[in-house]
This record gives structure tokens, sequence and C-alpha cells, in this order.
């Protein structure tokens, strides 16, 4: 008896096209969303959550893991690839078979819906957080015979934090239980998480089975795009070099990785040339890199340049990187004369000012002070002299 | 002077009654009907009109809208404490109760947009709807999102928003940046505009150049303190019968006279700007003298002598055998400006308590009245505590009463407090 209807979203009336030649290809298969069946370079890593997992469901007892990386090291990817491989030996009958669940901290509204949606997601039940509480606390503390293995997939742990920690506490305290047979995966960013912001009683039940994932580095981002590409000629091998060792050098993130392939492709198909070479890739990392405040200071108008070199030059004369506007102005309406331009009113002023702090060059305080508001840079002073004396 | 309103699309004969109820303000109201365009056309989405108190913003948009049967919402945002009825109240204005009823319990901005919307497309208009918003300073005060979106919604529709305030439009704009409106100036009016908006208020029983002689006598003497025409407007009606006396008494009407006769009378007005007579009345509040109690008054005379004596000085004043304080060290002569500018200094209780204990003649116990009489003083704003209110070990106080004040309250206790105060030695 179905009391709700599956949620699906509509049909396309045409089906997607496949990809019309080299270029596109490529670029689909560089898509960050199409995870390849193995993760290359990420090998340890697997064998280690693997055996982990594995060793839990065999013994039937239960246990927590900790593992931390930076974004777009392959964290929630691995760990998938291992459960897929688990559920399919499970499958063999080679382990017992278990109940796999993930949950994420992001997709909750507050920190407590990962009560209720643990709990639909292991028996179909729907219910209050409270109520999913207890009823998940009565699962995992009373025996019951022929219990399967959970392993739970907690993403973004660190959002899961509220200011009594109970949350955490239980998601870390259901696995000590005798009769839980409960695997914790637990995934955040920061490797010191547990230390830093964990009271004791819950980092002690966390417990120091604790795996990070170290950035890629160059050969492997390098191995990464070229086993994605799968063969395919899409790609001078120095232009992916360069893409390799920009990425590693800043942060090691593949996802960065794969978006600046699929930009310089996308580069490369306009200026209608067969294979994506240097200076597409160069014009991609450009693209990608290069600080949106020095070209809004470019393309800043007479009087707003003018203003941020009073700016700098008040700071100066202060010694300090804090002026009020009035003082500012003063500047301002002195460098209008040097120029030779008709020094500018309080009004004019103002709204050059605001402009400015619109677009996030100044941070201002609220403009109902008026001419006594406090103005700071927001870019550094080497940035702004440098936009305004290229030309 | 009329007929000087002319723009297509209007009626010619309503703009003449548009321009008779605008005195003086032809070149505003031209200049807000050239913006307007034909009703059907699409005006300047927000238009932002500033000038100063009485200089007929309000007004002039009033006349227009009325007059010109524009389909239009007036809203005071002194009203609107909530944005909730605001929306509520553009929405029933525009589309009738049942699109205000569709309102949710707390509408967000996003429900008034979508029930608006939705609204437009069953009713499209042919006219251009405008939005009036007075005082409009107190949008800064709302959610933060509300002045910007409203300032773009001709995105929408047809309708184009009006504010009107005394602050500049600098003053306003938010941190994130926002949809400029165009600024319209309504500047003050001259002397001689006054004269003729003034004199357009005549009593019909007295003569035009009668009417106009007064008031060009009533702006000789209050022009140079006060240009508010409404202000302007109430001392003309106060003060019109005392200027009729000798007129009705039969007595020659010669101009000269009659300024003899009146100028004493303006003279006294001219304390009273701004005072209406129920505030008059209550400004010489003699009632603390007679109701205070004897050690209230005591405690009050303490609290003065505290904040307006610097500390070092107390030894000097209340101790009775203070040993020898040098003279040169007491009175420090670089000490120029007097305490009593400066305003009154915080004190801490226990120096309020020991000058009162000083002053005092008699022994007092340190009993719960007189606690409680120093926090009824708070309660009667006659001291105001300067520390923060959960402060139970050492709360700090400003005497909020004034010089002659005290003095008055002193003299009916029989204490010279002028022998105590360290400026007037």
């Amino acid at each position: 008896r179905h009391r709700h209807a599956t949620p699906s979203i509509p049909n396309r009336a045409q089906p997607a096209r496949r990809p019309g030649n080299i270029l596109e290809e490529a670029r689909a298969r560089l898509h960050v969303s199409a995870v390849p069946e193995s993760l290359p370079c990420r090998e340890q890593e697997f064998q280690d959550i693997y055996s982990f997992v594995e060793s839990k469901v065999l013994d039937g007892t239960g246990g927590c893991m900790y593992v931390s990386g930076v974004p777009g090291t392959g964290k929630t990817a691995t760990v998938q690839e291992v459960m897929r491989c688990l559920q399919h030996a499970a499958e063999q009958d080679e382990i017992p078979p278990f109940v796999f669940i993930q949950i994420n901290g992001m997709k909750m509204t507050d920190p407590h819906q990962a009560y209720a949606q643990i709990l639909q997601k292991l028996t179909g039940q729907k219910a209050t957080a409270d109520h999913a509480a207890a009823l998940l606390e009565k699962r995992f503390s009373n025996p019951a015979p022929r219990k399967e293995t959970t392993v739970l997939l907690v993403d973004e742990l660190d959002l899961l934090w509220t200011r009594k920690q109970n949350v955490m506490y239980n998601l870390f305290d259901w696995p000590t239980r005798r009769h839980a047979r409960l695997v914790v995966l637990a995934i955040a960013n920061t490797m010191d998480l547990p230390e830093r912001i964990l009271i004791n009683r819950v980092a002690s039940r966390l417990g120091l089975t604790r795996m990070s994932f170290q950035p890629y580095s160059f050969k492997q981002l390098q191995q990464i795009v070229t086993s994605r590409l799968n063969k395919l000629k899409a790609f001078e091998d120095d232009a992916l070099q360069l893409v390799s060792r920009k990425v590693a050098a800043l942060s090691g993130d593949a996802r960065r990785c794969l978006d600046i392939c699929r930009r310089a492709t996308e580069i490369c198909e306009r200026s209608a040339a067969g294979l994506v070479g240097m200076s597409h890739v160069m014009q991609a990392l450009d693209e990608m890199f290069s600080s949106p405040y020095v070209a809004a200071i470019r393309s800043a108008s007479t009087q707003e340049q003018l203003f941020l070199r009073a700016v700098i030059a008040e700071f100066r004369r202060l010694g300090l990187e804090e002026a009020t506007f009035q003082q500012v102005l003063v500047q301002h309406q002195a460098l209008c004369r040097v120029e030779g331009l008709q020094p500018v009113g309080v009004s004019e002023g103002l709204a050059v000012c605001r402009r400015l702090g619109a677009c996030r060059l100044l941070l201002l305080e609220p403009s109902r002070l008026g001419v006594l508001q406090r103005l700071w840079l927001n870019v550094s002073q080497d940035d702004v002299l440098f936009a305004l004396k290229a030309d | 002077m009329e007929g000087l309103l002319e723009h297509p699309g209007y009626d010619g004969e309503k703009l003449r009654r548009v321009s008779e109820q605008l005195p003086c303000r032809e070149v505003q109201a031209g200049m807000l009907l050239s913006l307007m365009g034909e009703p059907q056309q699409y005006c300047y989405p927000s238009l932002f009109i500033y000038g100063h108190r009485a200089s007929g913003k309000s007004h002039v948009v009033n006349v227009l809208m009325k007059e010109l049967e524009l389909p239009h919402v007036t809203v005071s945002c002194v009203e609107c404490v909530s944005s909730a009825l605001l929306f509520e109240q553009v929405l029933l204005s525009f589309f009738g109760c049942d699109a205000a009823s569709l309102l949710p319990r707390s509408p967000s901005l996003s429900d008034f947009v979508r029930i608006y919307k939705q609204r437009t497309s069953e009713f499209p208009s042919k006219q251009t709807r405008y939005i009036v918003m007075e005082q409009a300073e107190l949008l800064r005060d709302a959610s933060v999102n509300l002045l910007p979106a409203l300032l773009r919604l001709q995105e929408l529709d047809n309708v184009s928003v009006i504010l009107l305030s005394e602050i500049v439009w600098d003053k306003f704009r938010p941190n994130t940046g926002c949809f400029e409106p165009l600024l319209l100036h309504f500047p003050d009016y001259s002397k001689a505009e006054l004269l003729q908006i003034l004199s357009a208020g005549r009593n019909p029983s007295y003569s035009a150049e009668f009417y106009s002689s007064y008031i060009n006598i009533l702006l000789g003497v209050f022009y140079t303190v006060c240009r508010d025409l409404r202000e302007l407007q109430h001392l003309a009606a106060l003060n019109f019968s005392k200027f009729c006396e000798p007129v009705a008494e039969g007595k020659e009407t010669e101009t000269h006279k009659l300024w003899k006769n009146i100028e004493p009378h303006l003279k006294k007005a001219m304390q009273t700007v701004y005072l209406r007579e129920v505030s008059r009345s209550e400004l010489s509040s003699g009632f603390a003298l007679h109701v205070l109690p004897y050690y209230s008054k005591f405690l009050l005379i303490a609290a003065y002598l505290a904040s307006y004596n610097p500390a070092r000085t107390d030894k000097r004043f209340f101790v009775k055998h203070h040993g020898k304080i040098k003279k040169t060290n007491f009175l420090k002569k670089n000490e120029k400006t007097s305490n009593h500018l400066l305003g009154p200094k915080p004190f801490p209780l226990d120096r309020l308590l020991a000058i009162f204990y000083s002053v005092v003649d008699s022994r007092v116990a340190p009993t719960a009245s007189i606690f409680s009489q120093i926090s009824s003083l708070v309660t009667l704003q006659l001291l105001t505590l300067v520390s923060h209110d959960d402060q139970l070990d050492s709360p700090k106080y400003k005497c909020a009463v004034s010089l002659d004040f005290i003095s008055a309250i002193s003299r009916t206790v029989n204490f010279d407090i002028v022998k105590y105060l360290y400026d007037f030695l």
C-alpha cells in the first residue's frame, strides 16, 4: 500500500545528445560527476578502509573511523567505492550481508534531523527527531537475533555540531554498545576536528582510527586526467602537465583540475583547433585563478580610481589601515585639482565610495553615519597600485 | 499663474485644479508630471523626493495623485512597524481585500512579490500604479532587502515607488548597493512665497490687504527663527485675534499703530515657537519641589554635588576637620571650563551616600527606605542609572536636574548649595 507518491522529476522530451566529436567526448568524461569505476592513486586508502569495514562486518562488532582531508581529494568517492565493492562481496556470499546508509550534514536543516533521516533509511519509518532518537536508541542497545551489521557514512561531520554535541555523542556512542553492530565512517575536512571542537567524551568515543587523505601531487592529478580520458587524444601532454602542476601547487583539488580541463576544451572548441594546446590551457588557468579585483579596479571610472588613490594616500599619511570618509574626501579633492578635474562634492564622493563598497573593493560602515563613516581596503594596497599603474 | 501645468494625457480642467492647490510649487509639480508621463506610460522606477519639513512634499504628491485620479497608495512608514502591514496596505488598495487576505500570517518579501505578480497577471493595469512612502528614512530600519526590492519593483509590473524623506539619499544607500532612484529636491519657500501662501488663508471678514499686512508683520518677526510653514500658520491663527482688537474697538487702523499694539504679543510668542500650549504649562513643573520627601531632597542635592564636583575636592567640602589642604593644590588654575558646561559626571553609590550623610545635619540610619528613595528618584528621571541594570554591587548614577531646580530644592530645606559647588568658589 503506497501512502506517498515516489518523488520523480519530469522526463526529457528528447533524449540527451550523444557527444559529437572528440572534444565533446572528452568534456563528458572529464565531468566531475562522471566518477570512474576505480579511483586511481587512492589504492592504499581504499585498501585500509576496505579491511577496516570488512573485519567489522565479519566479526559482527562495531566501530568508528574518522576520514579527513582537504576538499577534492576523493574522500567520499573512495568510501563509496569501498561500500560498492563490499556490497558486491556480500551478494557473492563472501561476507555476511549488511545495511549501508549515508547521511550528509550539509543536507540537513538542523543537526537533530540526522536521527529522523537515519531511522527513515533504516526502516522507512517517519518520525520526529526526538522520537527517532528514542527508537534508534532502543534499536542499538537491545539485543535482537539475526541483526545485520549497519554501516553508516556521515559526510560533513562538522555541521552536526551542536552546543551540547548530543548528536555526535550518540553517533559515536552507539557503535560501542554490545549489541549495536554499527560501523560509523565519519568524513570531514579538518584533520584535528576531534581535538578542536569535540568535547573529550565525544572525541574518545570517536577513537584513534583515523585516516587523512593527502592532496594530490601533480603526477597523481595527471594520472587522474589521463585515466579519465582513457586514451582519448584530446589534450597535448604538455598542456595536461601544466594544468596538473598549477593545480597541485595551489590546492591539489582534483575537481579544480577537471574543471580547468573542461574549460580548456571549450576554449579550444571556439578557436577551432583540433587539440587542446598550451595556449588554451593558459587562458583557462588565467580565467580560473586571476583575481577579479584587479580587473574591477582597471575598469572603474576615473573618479573611482582617484578615490582609491586618495584612500591609499590617506592611509600613508595616517600610518593606519583605516580612515574616515571626510579625511579621504580631502585627499580626493586635492587629487582632483592635481589632475585638473573639477573637485567632487560630498554627495558625489559618497556615491563613488558606496559604489566601491558595493563591489567589495572597500569595506564600509553603514551609510547613515554620513561623512564620519570609516572605510578599509578589502584588497592589498599593492594590488590597487598595480592595477592603477598598469595603464 | 494658472494653466502653468500642461501635459498631454491628462484633462486640462483637472490640471487647472491641481495648480490652484499648489501655490509656489508649479516647477516641482511640472517636473513630477513630466517624469510620470502619460497615465499608461512607464514612469521612472523610483523617485526620491527630499526637502525640509513642511516644504510640500507629501502635499504635492497627494494632490497630483488625488486630482488626476491615478491608482496609488500612500503608506506612512511610521505606521508600518512590520513590513507585513506595508504589504497588506499595498495589496489592499491595488487589488482589494481578497488579495490582501492571501498573504500568510507573517509574510516575507517573496510572498508579497508572488501575490503581486499573480494579481497583476490577472488584472493588468492600464495605468501606472504609484506607491508613495512617507517618512521613508524608517525603511532603513526594516529588513535589509526591503528598500532595494522596492526600488526595483517595476520589474514586476508598471508600478513606480515614490519615497518622501527629510534626509538626503546619501544616508540611505545600503551596503550591498541598489538601483539608484531619481533624486528630486524640494527647496525651502522664500519669504515672498511664504507671504503668498499664508495670505491665501485669510479670514473672509477682513480685506486681503489688511491680512497680508498682518502676515508681513508676522514674518518680519518670526522669519529669522522659523521658516516652517505649518508653524507659521499656527502662529498666524493664534495671534490674529490680538491684531484685530483695535479694529473691533473702532480705533484708527493705521499700520504703525497696529504694529505698536501687536509687537509685545509677538515678542512673547517668540519664546514659545514650536511649543504648543499644553507643553507650555507643563514646562514650569514645580511639582517635585513640594512632592519630594525630606530625605529625597537631600539625596538629590547630594547627587547634584557628586555630579558637578570633582571627587578630589570632596575632602575639602565635606570633611569637618580635614587638616591642612594647600590652596594651590586645591584650586587648579589650568582648569578653564566649568563642570556645568561639560555636563554631569557619573558617580558611584558610595560617594552619593557619603556626601548625603555629610550634608544631612541629623543622624540618618541607612534603612531600606533611603535606598528605595534613590531608586524612585531614578524612576522619576531625576537621577539616571549609567551602569548596567544588573549591577547590584556598584551602581553608578548621574544627576539629571538643572541648577535652578536644585537651588529651589535646597532653599526649601535651608541648604546653601552654591557654597558647596566647586565651580562657584
